[in-house]
Formats: C-alpha cells, structure tokens, sequence
C-alpha cells in the first residue's frame, strides 16, 4: 500500500511540477462592458496577458500555491486578488473606476480655473498677457470673464454687484492685503505683482471654500511657480518703463541629498508714464507724472518631502496732478508717495499615511502720504495673515482639510490741515477657525462640505459660515453644480478708523452652474442669488469723525452669466465670449433708500479673439468690451441714483510678433476707434441762481492707450540657438 | 510680458524609437534567464506592432525586478511615442501621467541617466503637440533645460546629440534659422554610434535609419 502510494506519488509528482496552470477570466467594468488593453498578471512573476477586444485574458503560469493576481488600466482602480493559482480560471471580474481620472466630476460653482493645474481651465496662463485689452495684467484678463462688471475708472474686480473691496486675493493661499497700486481718480489701477510668477490662477465668483474668508463676493487665488526651468534673463523695454528679471537655478546634488535643489527669481521694473504724457497727453494735467519702481524676488528649496517658498515684493509710487473738480475752477492739487512692501512664506510637506501640512504666513508695510490741496494725510498699515492647515487623504473617495488662521491689520492716520488734525487708528485681529471635507461618491457624483469659524476681536463678535457645493455629471461632457455660502467680512479701514467696533458685513450665496466642455470647447451658465445683511450704512455723505454708523444696511445681486470658449472650430483661431446680466440693488453707506449701485452694470459683454498667423510668426489679438450704463444721482431732477449713463464700448487690438523664439515684439491698442465713454457725473455743490446744479462728465484719463514694447529672454540652456544670433 | 511668446518655440520633434529593435544576445549559448526573455518578448510584442501589449510585459518585468530601470524606462518610452497624435485629451493625460509614473520609478533607480532624460523632454514634447499654444511656454524651455542637461552629463551620447538635435530643427524651421549646425549635430551623433556602441543588452540604442532619414529631409 505505502509503495503503491510513493509510486503514484513519484509518477506524478514531475507532472506536477512542470505543469502548467491556465489562469483565465474576463474584465468588464461596472456596466458590464468589457476593458480592452488590461494587464493581467501574478504580482512579482512574468506571467501575465493582456485583455482581448472582449475584455478576455488566458496565461499559463508554472507557479503553484498561493498569488496575488493583480490587473491594471489606466483610469481604473488597480483590481487585486490573492488565492491559489488553480483556483484562478474563468474569473469574472468587474473593474471599479478610478475617481482620480479626468472622467471625474468637478465642482465648478461659481469658479473660473486658468492654468495647467485644473482639470477643466477657462484660461490659458498666456491669456493674461495676450488678451488685447488686460496690457499684461492678470486683473484686466480676469474682466473679460462673466461676473465681472466693467468699471473703467478703477481697474479692479468688481464682482456680481459686489464693491471691489469684497473681493479678496491669496498668493499660495496666504491673503495679499493691499494687492493694487495705487492711482489718481479716473485712472484704473492694476495689479502689483507680476503674472509670470503665477502658473495656478482660479477666480471664484462665489460659493468658495471655507478656507477662505474677509470676503463677501469674490476671492481670487493665484499660485506661484513651484519650480523655474531654468536659468535665463528677461528684458523688457517698454513705452512706458523697463524691466530686467534674473532667474538663477541651483539643482540638487544628488538624489539622496536633504537639499532636493534651490532658485532665485529676482525681478525689477520701472515705470515712468512722462514720456508717454508728453506724446499723448490726455486730460489730466499732471505736475509730476505717474513713476513707480518695483522689485520682486522669489526663493524656492526644494526638500525630500517638502517645499519652501519665500516671496517678497517692494513698490514704491509717485505722482502728483491737479485734478479738474467741478467746485474749484483751479482744480484740486493731489499729490501722492506709496510704499509697499509685501512678503509670503510658505511650508509644505507630505507626511506619512496620506497627511499633509501647509504652514504659512504674510506680511504687508503699505505707506501711503498724500496732499490734497492744504490736507495731509499720513497712512500707515501693518497687516498679517498666519495659516496653518493640514490634510488628509482617507482614500480617493474622501479627503479632509483643516486648519487655523490669524489676520492682524493695525492701521494709523495722521491728518493734518490748517484748521484740523487727528490721529485715527485701530488694531483689528481675526482668528479663525475650518474644516472642509471633499466626498466623491463615483465620478458623477461630487459633494464637498466645510465650515469656517470667525472671531472678530474688534466687535468681539463670533460668526459661523457653512459652505456646501455638489456636483453631478449628467453626461459624458457636462455637469450641473449647485453651491451654497454664508460670508462675512469687516468694514473696510476707511470705515474701521471711525468706527472700529461695527459688526461683520454678511452675505448669503445660492449658484446653479451647467457646464459642458469638451474638445477645446467649454460653455457655462450660471445663475445665482446673492442676499446682503449688516452692511455699512451712515448718516453723512463722506464719512468723518462725528459720523454715526450702523450695520443697518442690506442688498441683494441676481443674475446669469454666461460663457462660451471655443479653441476647435477655426484653425489657429481662439475666442471666448462672456456675457453677465446683473439685478442688484442695496442700501448702504449713505442711502436714502434702495437703489443699484453706481459700480453695477445690468449688461457685460466681453468678446475675446485670438488668431495666430503662422507665416507671420505673429498672434493678432482682439477684445471688444461692452457694458450698459450705469446709475448716477441727477442732482437737478428727483431721485437717487435714478438715471444711468450711456453704454460703455471699446475695442482693443493688439500683435506680438515673434522676432525669434526669445525676442517678441509687442504692440497694442486701446479703445481703437476712441469711443467717448462718460464713467459718471460731478454736480456742483451748491446751486447757481436758477437752483440748477452745474455737473460735469467723469471721462477717463485719456480715451486710448497706446503701448509697444520690445522682449527678449536670455536662456542660458537654449545658448546653441539662441545666444548666436544675437 | 518677457516670455509672452516663447510658446511660439512650439514644434514637432519626431521621436527616435531607441531600443524598439531588439539586440542579438551574442553572448548567450546558456538559456536565456527569464529576465531576458521577457525582455525579449515584449521587443518582439512591440515589433509586431502590439505596442500596449508590448508595455504591459514591460510593466510586469518592472514589477518583478524593481532594481532594475529599463522595464519602467520602455513604459514610458511606449506611452510617450503612442502619446503623439493622440486627440482626445483625456486620453492623452492618462498616458502621460502614467509614463510620467515610470519615469519617476526609472529615475529613482537610475538618477542623472541622460536616455530618461530624452523621454522626459520627449513627454514635454507630446503635450506641445497636442496644444502648443497652451504647453509650449511651459514645456518648451522644461524640454531644452533637459537635453542641455543630458548633453552635460554625457556629451558624447549619439542618442541625446540626435534627440536634441531634432527637438533644434523644429525650432529653427519654424523660426526659419538655418539648420546646418544641427545636420552637423546629427553627423556627430552617427560616427558616435560607430564608436560608442552600446554594449550591454536591452540598453537604448541608437537608431541610425531614423538618423539618416531625418538628415535626407532636413539637410539637402
């Protein structure tokens, strides 16, 4: 018996060893529809197949006992079964999609993404330096987007019918305080900091995140490069200044090393509007003309896990005009220096077990001292922001954010004339408190739900906002989003200095978006309500010392916007379309009763083209800007804010040409056809023997403007082709 | 506005496909070990123009010898040149980003390796053509800063010299420079490959036919 079974065994046992086992099955997905193209094979061995058109595989393996069958495809979850090798035949197996892939749903209420990073970008980051009318100002781009309204005196974001103050900006998520020069009445600002910095910038409209507050509209985020290419120099010369920049990249020593590599950006600009008033002189009559020297230096290391970066940003501003007024035939002297000087440092590193940190921290010195006729005014302000926050990644399904914030402004004023002087001021810290978890139930279903917690020292007041959006993809390339939000924000200084213990200004955000997007073509449209409450209102026309203020005012803002981008249709040829129709009405400030505020459109319409001519090596830029009127008080018929200018237009053109692959030649335009537009009325402010109060139009600076500029990038890496034909 | 247009350095590079032929192991009279036949048979998938199949066994060679940078260098080299015309944009990304995984596997494994070099520059490349005016400013000085880097690694290697030499042409047709320096280039790297064979089994090797087609088109 006992040989008989070694007998058997022996004769067999070379069989066993050497036969082979089929390993066999199909791979479908979800629906049931077979995935082509799998890898299917034994964790750790060479034998594996690939999926046939029906999703069937079929290998034979000489390993016995117990594997890890592991199959793989790109957006699918890596499929993984451990069991003995014979049991591994006619396997059915269904593949979970990976909601990691592009496929997944996004939550795109009230947000506008540019740049690589995004999964679904409305903006190129070479939009903001090539759409005619921004003359490279990320601020001026972000105006062609829907939701904005064009208020052509003052250059800044104006957002669903919220003020320009209501819309706040982060540099890597730290809030940037004072992010506009500064400039004379009826002259748009821009933004101080160069958009080369940038590669992320995502605009929201509304409904944002609870990591972010001090905003009642809007809040615009801007990442800055986490590591240049190369070294290289940049040289600009300009109609209207300089600029040198200076790159300089340090790699890392070996792989192994703590120092994963380092750089340095340095860049300077000067401005000087003289020459260009000389040629063009436009209405203002300037004593000493807009100059302005700027330098920004940006340092980046690099560790093992982890990434610094510190930027820091110095301005300095200067100009001094006589400004017409309709009550002093002489005009008014107003005479301006500003100092400003901002810097943003910033730690993040992953931790073990899917954790991440992110600490971080801003600082901003802004001097300003102005004269206005015998008044002078000092200004100074000492902001900061402080943020530590942390993440993690439970699984693909459901990520955690939270974290802390501190913001400190303390502002002085020093006000001096003949008759009167005061000193102003207040100390104003927010600590604050979020948490915000992202929950993506499949790849069409996308919910995100957070809160953030405000204690405002001032008003020793608490608050509590709760965010929500939820996103669902109704067919392969659209999506509906709907987003909701409590925001609160202070009064601005020129209101705290008076009055320092107000309350917290609070809005409510509800946002429907439908979005398609697909084949270099995307379309939006959203709507959205927008409830104001404890807004500031006071009882003189400029506020002052002896002002009373409350929180008594409230608002509303309806609307659609509507965006369309088609980069497919027209070979070489790229344009976006947006257009924004805005309801809004509040009573504030000084208000005698509801109205639409004087900075609030009812119309928007920015068109935006693009076309590249390839024997030309030249891009043909266009924009044409057109907005409905806006209110203003007739003081000589009754009524606030009843009446509404004529509607703005203007079309800008511009060209860069391509001298070679690092020397451009840029030119641009405008207001090309010099449309006359009237940003509002001045009335006097007595009336003259017939009761009639004189008025004046508000017109710009100057209908056109004009620039050509010449850049040359030096690359140090590109010396073989570049460096010789200089 | 300094870079405004350096995206305009967009252009075709052409891929060499190194190692797509596969080398005579002179040197085994002994069986081949698995390692070289799996090698083998994934040259020989992707000879047959079963390219996806062809990564899939490198992939799995990659799981198995996780010391070893060639598997996940040919990965990524596959899902890079497939990358090429490639239209659909989801598609597209899903490709790279996983040849991108293999590259950053291949680079831990061999850091400073002047051929993951080239595919890297090669991945830059494919998302330039797929939407120069989108990429090219970022990619494009990302792919000279590594063929200039590669070059100072190795400056004899004949398969950057070719690789960078291609990525110039494109750039100086578009700007119509002239492109002798680079035909000289391309020449340099031919009599390297004579006397710098590659030796060593399954390594990238030099493609001389692609070599001379691209001197025939661009250098009369």
């Amino acid at each position: 018996m006992k040989k008989s079974v070694l007998y058997f065994l022996f004769g067999i046992l070379p069989s066993l060893l050497f036969s082979q086992t089929v390993i066999s099955g199909v791979v479908k997905d979800n629906k049931g529809i077979p995935v082509m193209g799998a890898n299917v094979y034994l964790e750790g061995t060479y034998d594996g197949s690939t999926t046939d058109d029906l999703g069937k595989f079929k290998f034979e393996t000489f390993e016995v006992g117990k594997h890890t069958l592991l199959i793989s495809y790109v957006s699918f979850e890596p499929y993984k079964m451990t069991d003995d090798v014979g049991k591994m035949n006619n396997l059915s197996i269904t593949m979970r999609e990976d909601v990691n892939s592009l496929e997944t749903v996004t939550i795109s209420a009230g947000t506008f993404s540019a740049g690589d990073n995004s999964k679904i970008s409305v903006l190129k980051p070479l939009d903001i330096v090539t759409t005619a009318s921004a003359v490279g100002d990320f601020v001026g781009a972000l105006q062609t987007l829907p939701g904005t309204s064009t208020v052509a005196e003052d250059g800044r974001l104006f957002v669903r019918g919220g003020d320009a103050d209501e819309t706040q900006v982060f540099i890597d998520d730290i809030r940037v305080f004072t992010p506009y020069s500064p400039t004379a009445l009826n002259v748009p600002t821009r933004g101080r900091y160069s958009p080369f910095l940038f590669d992320g910038i995502t605009f929201s409209t509304g409904g944002y995140s609870a990591e972010y507050g001090q905003a009642l509209s809007s809040v615009l985020l801007l990442n800055t490069i986490d590591e240049p290419t190369n070294d290289k120099t940049d040289i600009s010369i300009m109609s209207v200044g300089l600029g040198l920049g200076q790159t300089k990249k340090w790699e890392s020593p070996s792989a192994e090393s703590w120092n994963q590599g380092r750089s340095l950006s340095v860049n300077a600009a000067y401005i000087n509007l003289a020459p260009y008033i000389a040629i063009f002189p436009g209405r203002n009559d300037w004593k000493k003309p807009f100059e302005a020297f700027s330098g920004e230096a940006v340092f980046r290391q690099k560790f093992k896990d982890g990434l610094l970066k510190i930027y820091s940003a110095y301005e300095n501003t200067d100009f001094e005009l006589i400004q017409e007024d309709i009550n002093y035939p002489d005009g008014i002297r107003f005479k301006l220096n500003n100092q400003n000087f901002y810097t943003n440092t910033s730690y993040s590193r992953l931790l073990k077990n899917g954790w991440g940190l992110f600490a971080g921290g801003s600082y901003t010195l802004n001097k300003t001292k102005v004269e206005i006729d015998e008044a002078d005014i000092k200004d100074g302000q000492n902001s900061a922001d402080l943020k530590l926050k942390f993440k993690k990644h439970f699984s693909n399904h459901f990520k955690l954010n939270f974290g802390i914030e501190q913001l400190l402004t303390d502002f002085t004023e020093d006000y001096r004339e003949t008759s009167l002087s005061a000193k102003l001021g207040f100390n104003n810290n927010i600590t604050a408190a979020f948490t915000e978890a992202d929950i993506i139930f499949s790849r069409k279903l996308a919910l995100k739900l957070g809160v953030r917690g405000e204690y405002a020292q001032l008003a020793n007041e608490f608050s509590i906002s709760p965010r929500a959006s939820f996103a669902y993809k109704t067919a392969e390339n659209s999506q509906i989003s709907v987003a909701y939000g409590d925001f609160f924000q202070q009064a601005e200084n020129e209101i705290l200095k008076f009055d320092s213990a107000l309350q917290s200004q609070h809005a409510q955000h509800y946002i429907i978006n439908y979005q398609y997007a697909a084949n270099n073509r995307i379309f939006r449209v959203e709507v959205y309500w927008k409830s104001y409450s404890d807004l500031v209102s006071y009882n003189d026309s400029i506020p002052n010392l002896n002002t009373q203020f409350s929180n008594m005012g409230s608002g509303y803002a309806k609307g659609l916007d509507w965006f369309w981008r088609d980069n497919e249709s027209i070979r070489n040829f790229d344009y976006w379309i947006s257009y924004s129709f805005l309801d809004t009405k509040r009573e504030y400030k000084n208000y005698p009763t509801q109205a639409t505020p004087p900075f609030a459109n009812k119309h928007n319409l920015s068109v935006v083209g693009k076309y590249w001519i390839e024997d030309w090596r030249s891009q043909i830029g266009f924009s044409y800007q057109f907005a409905s009127g806006r209110p203003y008080t007739d003081w000589n018929s009754p009524g606030f804010l009843e009446k509404k200018t004529k509607s703005y237009n203007s079309i800008s053109l511009n060209w860069a040409y391509l001298i070679s692959s690092q020397k451009i030649l840029y030119a641009s335009v405008n207001n090309v056809f010099a449309f006359r537009n009237v940003n509002g009325y001045q009335y006097a402010n007595t009336p003259d023997a017939n009761g009639y109060f004189a008025s004046r139009e508000l017109l710009p600076a100057s209908d056109q403007f004009f620039m050509i500029g010449f850049f040359w990038t030096i690359s140090q890496n590109s010396k073989d082709n570049q460096l010789k034909n200089l | 506005m300094q870079n405004v247009l350096t995206y305009l350095s967009l252009f075709l590079t052409i891929l060499v496909m190194q190692g797509q032929t596969q080398p005579a192991s002179d040197a085994n009279a002994a069986a081949p070990t698995k390692y070289e036949k799996g090698m083998q048979e994934a040259f020989g998938l992707w000879k047959d123009n079963h390219p996806w199949e062809a990564a899939n066994m490198f992939v799995r060679i990659a799981k198995a010898e996780p010391d070893n940078w060639l598997p996940p260098y040919y990965v990524a080299l596959i899902n890079v040149v497939y990358s090429f015309g490639e239209k659909d944009k989801s598609k597209l990304s899903e490709q790279l980003a996983k040849a991108q995984n293999f590259i950053n596997d291949a680079t831990a494994l061999s850091p400073d390796n002047p051929d993951i070099m080239v595919v890297q520059a090669q991945l830059y490349t494919a998302w330039i053509v797929f939407d120069g005016q989108q990429y090219g400013m970022m990619y494009s000085p990302k792919a000279s800063g590594l063929y200039e880097k590669a070059l100072a690694i190795d400056p004899e290697n004949p398969r950057t010299i070719m690789a960078r030499a291609e990525w110039n042409i494109g750039s100086a047709k578009y700007f119509g420079e002239p492109v002798e320096a680079y035909c000289k280039d391309i020449e340099r790297a031919m009599k390297n490959a004579e006397t710098h064979p590659t030796k060593e089994e399954f390594y990238p090797r030099f493609n001389l036919e692609r070599a001379k087609q691209v001197l025939a088109e661009n250098c009369q």
